[in-house]
């Protein structure tokens, strides 16, 4: 395994309480793998992803327990200094919003070249050869010219591509992608996804995909998370979870969400809100907008279930539900 | 190259909670969604839930609860409640007449019943500087007031309008900030005969609206791009209704805040100008006075410069305290 | 739904340009951003008409015009025969009453400082005629009952609510004055998927128990066709093809429509092998300076010497004209043919 997680959890200090964000997650990534980690806003799938790379805001956040192992060895353990090496150079990380990554008074020449002048002790003029070759390689038009610059000067998804360059920039084994899509419009959606899936196969990168859509997760993933409440709920290989999910949660979402191909009639709605992590429901955290939740729900917490098919392992899927066979075969409809 | 990761850009009840800050950056996914303090459901009976935010708080009573436990602002408040109670009734702690001096005892240091010693003309320096409280109180509060009500009545129109009559008073602002406050008093104020206080509230009305105005249309016109000013004006409110229900309330914040500070330099300002000669004349009892005229003895007798030097010192740190405070408090963002 | 009646909505030839000046006193224009530039369509009562497009293709600016936020530089909005931008002040108040919006951010669309009631009853105050002061308070419970929220929250505050409550207060201000049409501006994109379905559907049956007729506009074709009978595609201020919602999903004719659908991810890994994806190259031109012809060339593969010199007239195409079918329906291109973009449902 290229990355693991191992019992992750962060929580944050605020004014009004503690805010658990991340409540033991487990996840793993192979090189040359798409993860994608599927979910809403406060499921933890973005703190998760600044835990992995160390640019979690402690405080007021707080790593309390768990394991991040890179290659086998455990980012937790080693010295800020350490870790700062490996950024950038093993592991890099793509934003949503490009504009507000970049520093708007640096040509992007300059902000591509500086990767290459810190970790690499190259020259200026070295450097910005490879800034040119880079904004090649993310098919910027006329790189040569517009290396020089800036940020502003640049659309929605040329600023995408620019950060693609930037994480690529010293060839790292993984890279983390939050929601790096959702600010762009689809045509361009597209280009940029394109892209991403077309440089991780040439360099047999890891891809963590952070995402809420569940349309681009089924496009470019092997292997889904889905996450609630800080928790994994269901872990499955792409095709699996779309034919058949094994959690009510991820049911709920596929859905509610309304089809391109077809006219639906009323949508499936997950009643209720997404839970207040200051105050997490007790057993399992889905529970009280769950339409099979039961008494064991609300008191016993559920691990996360090996989904078998007739007693054979189905590929690695887990389930965190006390009922993920009735829900894998419909049985409560 | 650690980017700075976004920032979840509604503050407000429970959202303080962290949250998976990319989505915030275009509010794909109410940040709110999780934070919800009841634990309701939107089809069935409100759950009972006593969150945090069951009793209905807006930004003021948020900022009232911080104020309250907020060291800075109580011991700043408490000198203020005193300097207004004594400028109002001096004798509740000064019987004596600041005008009654007898020569005789001039520059005299402590002594019982003068605990603050006499003066180069032999006044009680104790009774001056509390009969003097009332000078600064009034300028300040005068000043304050009659710059904050030009100041955002002009700049609040400005903004909320814009157009042609925004760049004039924008040009016109720029041409008093140009100014010299101090050589503009002495200009200014060196004509004035009177010996009230109002030429020189006058003056710092006349100098310290472009200010005031400046902050005033600053947060009119970012009050007035909220979407609730739109969906106000789709509704076919009248201009009135907006600027008074939508857009003063929300943009009165910083005023108050600028406001606060700027009493403190005012009262600083007016013992500028008496100290300089241009301000406030004897009779009238003012720190600003009585630093001017004991600054002569001050190897001889440096408690005369003493006590109205450091009641004028407290005076104004404790309205910028003040101000300083009601800043935080009313900073969503720092909650 | 079509019927022969009058529209209750009808805009004519809608321009909207926003003159880029320079100078601090004396103001040169030196050019204009073209953010709607000749847009038609018409609303049949009880219809939803679906606006789909881009960032900066002049949605948002239609949405505006619509409600009377921007006045426009050419063109008509008709309401039940009338041109709104001829009337003022009590007749336009009056048209106003019957045409309300709802925002797309709930975070800035409702006053901070203001409860849920104040801010539902607003409508009344500047509209007192609709509702006598007395029943004002039993009318915004019943609107906060209608859209699923607990009438007892009538005093809290907006910051109290999650971003689909505050969805919902928004839809519930915009029903208070019992309008005709609602124009609703990306209402959904800011909420989460699983807050997004409860919020369409509520949508959907406010508007067969208040009779509404809505204008939908929105980034997300997905969305849009769910809630649609008839889809309007805009490109750089125009709308380039407009039908009923399976005429533009299942038989689009326009290249950029085709390009548009294509995009869109489908939540299904099988489609992934099978699926024609049509990559547009480039980014949209500004809307400052909007390319001649057709405005799409730039980015079209079927771009000829004719789109830079014609500018496609939104009609039926000459080749379709004379067919019954799907394909038979508005489209801004001179060489427009059917494309199957969107995979059948596997089911």
């Amino acid at each position: 395994m290229l990355l693991e997680v191992r019992d992750l959890r962060v929580e944050f200090r605020t004014r009004d309480g503690v805010a658990k964000a991340v409540n033991g997650v487990d996840y793993g990534v192979d090189a040359g793998e798409t993860l994608a980690v599927l979910g809403e806003s406060g499921s933890g799938k973005s703190v998760t992803a600044q835990a992995v790379m160390g640019i979690l805001d402690i405080p007021p956040g707080r790593i309390t327990g768990g394991e991040i192992l890179f290659r086998g060895q455990d980012l937790l353990t080693l010295k800020e200094e350490e870790r700062r090496r490996i950024r950038g150079a093993e592991m890099a990380m793509i934003f949503q919003d490009a504009l507000s990554s970049l520093n708007p008074v640096l040509s992007v020449g300059d902000q591509l070249g500086e990767m290459f002048v810190v970790h690499r002790g190259m020259s200026r003029k070295d450097a910005r050869a490879k800034a040119v070759e880079l904004m090649d390689r993310v098919r910027i038009p006329a790189a040569a010219e517009r290396v020089r610059q800036y940020p502003h000067q640049f659309s929605g998804g040329m600023r995408q591509r620019i950060m693609i360059a930037m994480a690529l920039a010293l060839e790292p084994a993984l890279i983390i992608a939050d929601e790096p899509t959702t600010a762009l419009d689809v045509t361009v959606q597209a280009q940029v996804m394109e892209l991403l899936a077309e440089l991780q196969r040439e360099y047999r990168m890891g891809l963590v995909l952070i995402t809420h859509d569940l349309g681009v997760v089924a496009d470019v993933a092997d292997r889904i998370v889905v996450m609630y409440a800080g928790r994994i709920v269901e872990s499955a290989p792409v095709h699996d979870i779309y034919k058949a999910p094994a959690h009510p949660y991820t049911r709920g979402l596929l859905d509610s969400v309304p089809r391109l191909d077809q006219k639906g009639q009323e949508l499936y709605a997950i009643k209720g809100l997404p839970p207040n992590l200051m105050n997490i429901p007790s057993g399992c955290p889905f529970h009280p907008r769950c339409p099979m939740a039961q008494d064991v729900c609300r008191t016993d917490v559920p691990p996360l279930y090996e989904v078998t098919h007739a007693g054979e392992s189905d590929g690695g899927r887990g389930s965190a539900c006390h009922f993920w066979r009735e829900c894998l075969h419909g049985l409560d409809r | 190259m650690p980017e700075p990761i976004p920032q979840e850009p509604h503050t407000a009840g429970g959202g303080r909670t962290p949250e998976d800050g990319a989505i915030a950056a275009t509010g794909m996914g109410g940040a709110m969604d999780l934070a919800t303090s009841e634990g309701e459901t939107l089809e069935g009976p409100p759950a009972a839930g006593p969150g945090p935010s069951a009793t209905p708080r807006s930004l003021w009573s948020d900022a009232w609860h911080d104020l309250r436990r907020n060291p800075v602002f109580i011991i700043s408040g408490l000198v203020i409640v005193f300097l207004v109670v004594i400028s109002v009734w001096p004798s509740l702690i000064a019987s004596g007449n600041p005008l009654a001096c007898d020569l005789a005892k001039a520059q005299e240091g402590s002594q019982p019943g003068h605990p603050f010693g006499f003066d180069g003309q032999g006044c009680d320096v104790y009774t001056r500087t509390v009969h003097g409280a009332r000078t600064s109180v009034t300028v300040g509060v005068c000043a304050t007031l009659g710059v904050s009500v030009l100041g955002s009545v002009l700049g609040g129109l400005a903004g909320f309008f814009g157009g042609t009559p925004d760049s004039f008073l924008s040009r016109i602002t720029d041409i008093f900030f140009a100014i010299p406050v101090v050589l503009g008093g002495l200009v200014l104020l060196s004509v004035v005969t009177s010996n009230t206080v109002w030429p020189v509230i006058g003056f710092m009305v006349l100098l310290g609206w472009p200010q005031i105005s400046r902050i005033a249309r600053g947060s009119v016109i970012t009050a007035k791009q909220n979407d609730y000013v739109q969906a106000a004006r789709a509704l076919g409110a009248s201009h009135s209704r907006i600027l008074l229900r939508h857009i003063t309330p929300n943009a009165v914040a910083p005023v108050i805040v600028v406001a606060t500070i700027a009493l403190g330099t005012y009262i600083a300002l007016e013992a500028t100008l008496s100290y300089l000669g241009v301000g406030l004349r004897p009779p009238t009892v003012s720190w600003g006075i009585d630093i001017s005229a004991a600054s002569a003895y001050i190897r001889n007798a440096p408690h005369m410069l003493l006590w109205p030097a450091g009641a004028l010192a407290l005076t104004v740190l404790a309205f910028i305290m003040l101000g300083d405070a009601v800043r935080d408090a009313l900073d969503p963002k720092l909650r | 739904m079509a019927s022969t009646a009058e529209p209750i909505l009808e805009v004519n030839g809608l321009v909207k340009h926003y003159p880029l000046t320079r100078g601090v006193l004396s103001k040169k224009q030196i050019g204009a951003v073209k953010a709607v530039d000749g847009v038609d369509f018409t609303l049949d009562r009880g219809e939803t008409l679906g606006i789909v497009g881009e960032s900066g293709c002049g949605k948002s600016t239609v949405a505006k015009l619509l409600v009377n936020l921007e006045k426009p530089t050419a063109g008509e909005i008709r309401y039940k025969g009338e041109d709104i931008g001829k009337l003022s002040g009590r007749a336009l108040k009056a048209v106003r009453r019957n045409i309300q919006m709802v925002f797309q951010d709930p975070y800035t669309s409702l006053n901070p400082r203001m409860t849920v009631g104040d801010i539902i009853a607003e409508p009344y105050d500047i509209h007192p005629e609709v509702a006598p002061k007395g029943d004002r308070r039993r009318r915004v419970r019943e609107l906060l009952d209608v859209v699923g929220l607990n009438p007892e929250y009538i005093n809290r505050y907006p910051h109290q609510f999650s971003g689909g409550q505050r969805q919902r207060i928004g839809i519930a201000r915009g029903l208070a004055l019992r309008p005709e049409i609602i124009v609703a501006d990306e209402p959904v994109s800011a909420l989460d998927v699983s807050v997004q379905a409860q919020v369409i559907n509520l949508m959907a049956g406010l508007q067969d128990e208040f009779d509404l007729s809505y204008i939908f506009i929105a980034h997300d074709l997905s969305i849009v066709r769910h809630i649609s009978d008839r889809v309007g595609v805009m490109y750089l201020g125009r709308i380039v093809e407009i039908g009923r919602d399976a005429e533009i999903y299942d038989h689009p004719t326009h290249p950029y429509t085709q390009a548009l659908l294509s995009a869109v991810p489908v939540p299904d890994p099988t489609a992934r092998e099978h699926r024609e994806r049509i990559i547009l190259v480039g980014d949209v031109p500004s809307p400052t300076n909007i390319p001649s012809g057709c405005r799409f060339r730039t980015r079209c593969w079927k771009a000829r010497e004719r789109c830079a010199l014609e500018v496609p007239a939104l009609a039926v195409p000459a080749e379709f004209r004379f067919l019954a079918g799907p394909e038979s329906h508005d489209s801004a291109c001179h060489f427009a043919e059917e494309k199957q973009v969107v995979p059948e449902a596997l089911e």
